[in-house]
């Protein structure tokens, strides 16, 4: 082999392959973690803003929490009936459908 | 997703942001920008792969400087070159830790330890700008005009660095000292 050839196999061991699925996932997820990070930084001002609004209506909203309060609990038993009557309805579907399905065994 | 699209049309969708487009650049480009840094760096791959990794992350960042969308494997190549110029200015790499790695790669047929020693002693020896252009255009078959454009190196230096690192590499491996 001529010292010329010799640096060619040489650079080419040093090649890495044409595609490399492994190195493309780590790059993916660094990049999705990157975006995540952005998003958050994004948020910052706004929950700051909503912190601030918030706070500035204290004054506004404290002396109306106790009357508001009284005229939100029958609408809050509602929901929350309505919630738990959901809930049993869709636990009970799920039961039922179960229950009349073929086992495999019998097929 | 049409395979054959264009480098130009790829960083216009990434530009959208599109990540896929994004990845698919990647795809195409990760052989050529890791293998300018193993070979500028030297040592183990891996850190050749972190700093490919931090370039990568570097060029999503800033696609919108991209000013000519078809060159961006030069454009990427640039961006790994200046984190590989960071990467030297920071660390203090081993000889002695490059040498154990050294002798765990496997040879190609045909060429003895000793000769693989020399050259990635003399590469070693290189300053970094000779490296990064026999990197290229020696190792990768890049032309002298893209790896100008890829570092910054205005063309004749480009060129005259090529023929000295040649030079250098041919005579660690026995070749005449005017090579």
């Amino acid at each position: 082999m001529t010292p010329e050839q010799k640096l060619s196999a040489l650079f080419a061991a040093e090649a890495p392959p044409a595609r490399d699925y492994a190195f493309q996932a780590r790059m993916a997820q660094a990049i999705a973690l990157r975006r995540a990070w952005m998003t958050v930084g994004a948020l910052v001002p706004w929950a700051v803003a909503a912190v601030a609004v918030l706070w500035a209506l204290i004054p506004v909203v404290g002396p109306m929490s106790d009357s508001l309060g009284a005229a939100l609990q029958p609408a809050a038993a509602m929901l929350a009936g309505a919630a738990v009557t959901a809930i049993a309805a869709l636990w009970l579907s799920r039961r039922f459908r179960g229950g009349l399905r073929t086992p495999f065994s019998a097929r | 997703m049409g395979g054959l699209q264009t480098d130009a049309e790829l960083v216009s969708r990434a530009l959208a942001g599109s990540d896929a487009a994004f990845s698919r650049l990647i795809e195409r480009h990760q052989a050529s920008v890791r293998g300018f840094l193993r070979r500028m760096l030297g040592g183990g791959w891996a850190e050749a792969d972190d700093v490919a990794q931090d370039a990568f992350l570097a060029a999503w960042g800033s696609l919108r400087s991209l000013k000519e969308p078809a060159g961006v494997r030069a454009w990427l190549c640039g961006i790994a070159w200046r984190k590989a110029q960071d990467r030297i200015r920071s660390s203090r790499r081993g000889a002695a830790r490059d040498n154990i790695w050294l002798e765990t790669v496997e040879t190609p047929a045909g060429i003895s330890p000793e000769d693989r020693m020399s050259v990635t002693a003399a590469m070693a020896e290189l300053p970094p700008d000779v490296r990064a252009c026999v990197a290229l255009c020696l190792a990768d078959g890049w032309s002298h005009g893209e790896a100008s454009m890829a570092l910054g190196l205005p063309l004749g230096t480009v060129k005259s660095h090529v023929a000295r690192g040649r030079a250098r590499l041919l005579k660690a491996l026995g070749g005449p000292d005017d090579a």
